[in-house]
């Protein structure tokens, strides 16, 4: 089986630890992974903004790079929707496109989805000592339906507690440019998930988007919780983050 | 649109951080979100009862307000010729201004000083208190937050609890004043008395008024009815006890039949206040008839464009089929963290977000299409599944193709768009980023004031784990 590890912009720029978690526990998985050379952005920020033009184009480029695999894989709940999602919508009215886009978009998993659903392996044999909690993600939540897959696969952890904190299915107030051009409103929502977070008393926050975990641990560094460790479930998975 | 000028969209940011600021709201707000939430899951919850699905059940409702949106015009027609064969009065108004030279006109003909009022949105589309008022007719609000909002000079700040802002000692300094009493101090367990206070005050307004003007919760076609769902029994006494009731709804909130009302019934209580059926569902036909203890002698029925036939075939038809419910706005994160007034008009939360730039101009409310997280929350408890993110998101664009969108916007966009497309010019930049972020950390791990983005480290820092971007390593690793 030929796969892409599809890492996004944000992985790339601001932790690559959780890209190469993701490619050990791929490459766990039996599968012959590659990470498609000319892959920067999926181009959600051009989406989420209005201008269709722009997103179109870094669909395209995406799709061209994506579509020789059998599966793409995102460490991303968010990027994935948007391949899976957007992209065939974007695409509907060019026939030849729109078909590209479908059948990219079939074969696209959010990487917590395709282990526990489509490879159906037992996380790599690590072990993590530590209560975590775990916190869904907008869109992969529902958007994708993501909720039993991370959890089904962090309670595989040996030594790892899971204890799920109130209102884990409410939004952390990141939304891409929503943080930057509403920070004060996202800073208010943000601080409600710090509470319900520091309310379980877990030692790490885990999630399955960059972009939700970047905004928790920066809210929680300023409130001054600098204990509370955040992780992507990829880095829990392979065994605590390093690369 | 005359209904511009009294939009207050434009300065969504400005309000939002008055709003954040204001630890007394913040406090109402913060006491009011779980009860809505809970609330409403124990309605859905107590569908399983009946052995109902929700997912089923909304999916019907949608179908039915599908259907009924689809052939509008045959609908109203229906209704007006049932209607006023049971003696009611049916007219039509364009827009908000309309609306209150109808009633202003009515009431003028009838000799009319006083008017109750049960609860109406519409009524606060068409600012039809201050044209009351100008007229020399006194409006009054009976629906209790109505109530309290209108002795505060308030608009409502959530479609069906419009006082949810006020905190109790606000309330009991408004009554205090109002009521000609000494001030008291308050708790929740007072709020029974404090409502018995308020209700032998408006009694009297009730046998006095001489029209009842309310809204309309639905329309029924096949019966010419109007359908009101009220908690309070203010809405009985403002329908039956003047001698002139004034019905006032938007053309959208008709159904075909009892039976497709019946469905409805079963979401918008639950959806609402988690109630499987609200204290009081009246049905409104036709006038007093001979035998009957009471009701209007006369019956109008305002139906209310203003702006609803325009979404009709356009890309924002499924907005229609909201029955204003409130559980968008109960389960959206952005309205709990500023109330109702900080989006500047008639509506609030995700439904305002969409009907405010809809009914008020694109122009007039650039900033609420993008006052939401996309988090959806609001689209997945919807009880007739109008995806408001998807809404949201089209008048994004919508703006991008008018070219609404700022210019520093636009041309960042294009210019990251454009090295996004080159696959090595963006590895070389990135590498560049990652390192200016490294310095600007300066082995901290941590961002505390970054001038790109100030807005994000306001209120929290960056975390910087690495000097190196993924690809630079994994290329590095690749190579023996």
């Amino acid at each position: 089986m030929r796969l892409a590890l599809y890492v996004t912009c944000l992985v790339d720029l601001m932790r690559p630890s959780v890209g190469f978690a993701a490619l050990r526990l791929l490459e766990a998985s039996g599968a012959e992974v590659f990470v498609p050379e000319g892959q920067t952005c999926c181009g959600q920020p051009a989406w989420s903004t209005g201008n269709r033009p722009l997103a179109i184009d870094l669909a395209k480029k995406a799709i061209v790079e994506l579509e020789g695999y059998d599966h793409v894989v995102i460490p991303s709940g968010s990027c994935t929707d948007q391949i899976r999602n957007i992209y065939p919508r974007l695409l509907a009215d060019d026939p030849a496109w729109g078909a590209r886009a479908s059948a990219l978009a079939e074969r696209t998993f959010e990487l917590t989805t395709f282990l526990a659903d489509v490879a159906k392996n037992d996380p790599a044999a690590s072990g993590f000592n530590g209560c975590v909690t775990y916190h869904d993600s907008c869109k992969g939540l529902r958007g994708l339906g993501i909720k039993r897959q991370p959890r089904e696969l962090l309670l595989k952890v040996r030594g790892l507690r899971l204890k799920e904190m109130p209102d884990c299915e409410e939004c952390c107030g990141f939304g891409g440019a929503f943080a930057v051009k509403f920070g004060d409103v996202s800073t208010q929502i943000v601080d409600r998930k710090c509470d319900a977070i520091a309310a379980t008393g877990a030692d790490v926050v885990v999630g399955g988007d960059l972009g939700c975990l970047i905004n928790i641990e920066g809210r929680l560094r300023r409130r001054g919780d600098e204990s509370t460790r955040v992780l992507h479930v990829a880095e829990v998975l392979a065994g605590g983050g390093a690369c | 649109m005359a209904l511009g000028k009294h939009s207050q969209a434009m300065h969504f940011q400005a309000r939002a951080g008055e709003k954040i600021r204001n630890p007394v709201l913040q406090a109402a707000l913060q006491k009011a979100r779980p009860l809505f939430v809970g609330k409403r899951v124990k309605g859905i919850a107590s569908l399983a009862e009946d052995a109902l699905d929700f997912e089923q059940l909304r999916t019907a409702a949608k179908n039915i307000r599908n259907r009924t949106l689809a052939d509008l015009d045959v609908w109203l027609d229906i209704f007006e010729a049932r209607a006023t064969a049971s003696g009611a009065e049916v007219l039509w108004a364009r827009d908000g201004a309309e609306v209150s030279r109808l009633v202003v006109d009515i009431a003028r003909r009838h000799g009319v000083t006083k008017v109750a009022k049960s609860k109406s949105m519409l009524s606060e589309e068409a600012h039809l208190n201050e044209a009351l008022a100008e007229a020399g007719i006194r409006p009054v609000e009976t629906d209790l937050g109505e109530y309290i909002v209108q002795l505060a000079g308030e608009t409502p700040s959530h479609i069906i609890a419009p006082a949810v802002h006020k905190t109790i000692a606000e309330v009991e300094a408004l009554f205090a004043k109002e009521h000609g009493r000494p001030l008291e101090t308050r708790t929740s367990a007072d709020i029974p008395a404090m409502a018995r206070e308020a209700r032998a005050v408006l009694r009297q307004h009730f046998l006095s008024a001489e029209m009842g003007i309310s809204g309309a919760n639905f329309l029924i076609a096949e019966t010419g009815s109007a359908a009101l769902v009220t908690n309070e029994g203010n809405g009985r006494m403002v329908t039956t006890l003047p001698k002139i009731h004034v019905v006032i709804t938007g053309i959208e909130k008709i159904v075909p039949t009892l039976e497709d009302l019946a469905t409805l019934m079963r979401l918008l209580p639950r959806s609402a206040t988690g109630q499987s059926i609200s204290n009081y569902v009246s049905l409104l036909t036709g006038t007093k008839r001979k035998g009957d203890q009471d009701g209007p002698e006369k019956t109008v029925f305002i139906l209310v464009d203003n702006g609803r036939a325009n979404l009709l075939g356009s890309d924002y038809q499924d907005m229609l089929r909201c029955i204003r419910c409130g559980a968008c706005m109960n389960h959206c994160p952005v309205y709990f963290s500023l109330g109702g007034h900080a989006y500047g008009w008639v509506y609030p939360g995700p439904m305002g977000s969409v009907l405010t730039p809809l009914y008020t101009g694109l122009e007039n409310a650039l900033d609420l299409p993008h006052a939401s997280t996309g988090c959806n929350q609001c689209g997945s408890v919807c009880p007739v599944a109008i995806p408001l993110p998807d809404l949201m998101h089209r008048l994004r664009e919508e703006q991008h193709e008018r070219g609404l969108r700022p210019w520093s916007e636009r041309l960042a966009l294009k210019a990251w768009a454009w090295i996004a497309g080159k696959p090595a010019l963006y590895r070389w930049l990135a590498r560049r980023v990652v390192r200016y972020l490294n310095w600007l950390a300066d082995g901290s791990g941590r961002i505390r004031i970054l001038g790109l983005a100030p807005a994000w480290t306001a209120g929290r820092d960056l975390p910087v784990s690495s000097s190196r971007t993924f690809h630079e390593l994994y290329s590095a690793r690749k190579k023996p």
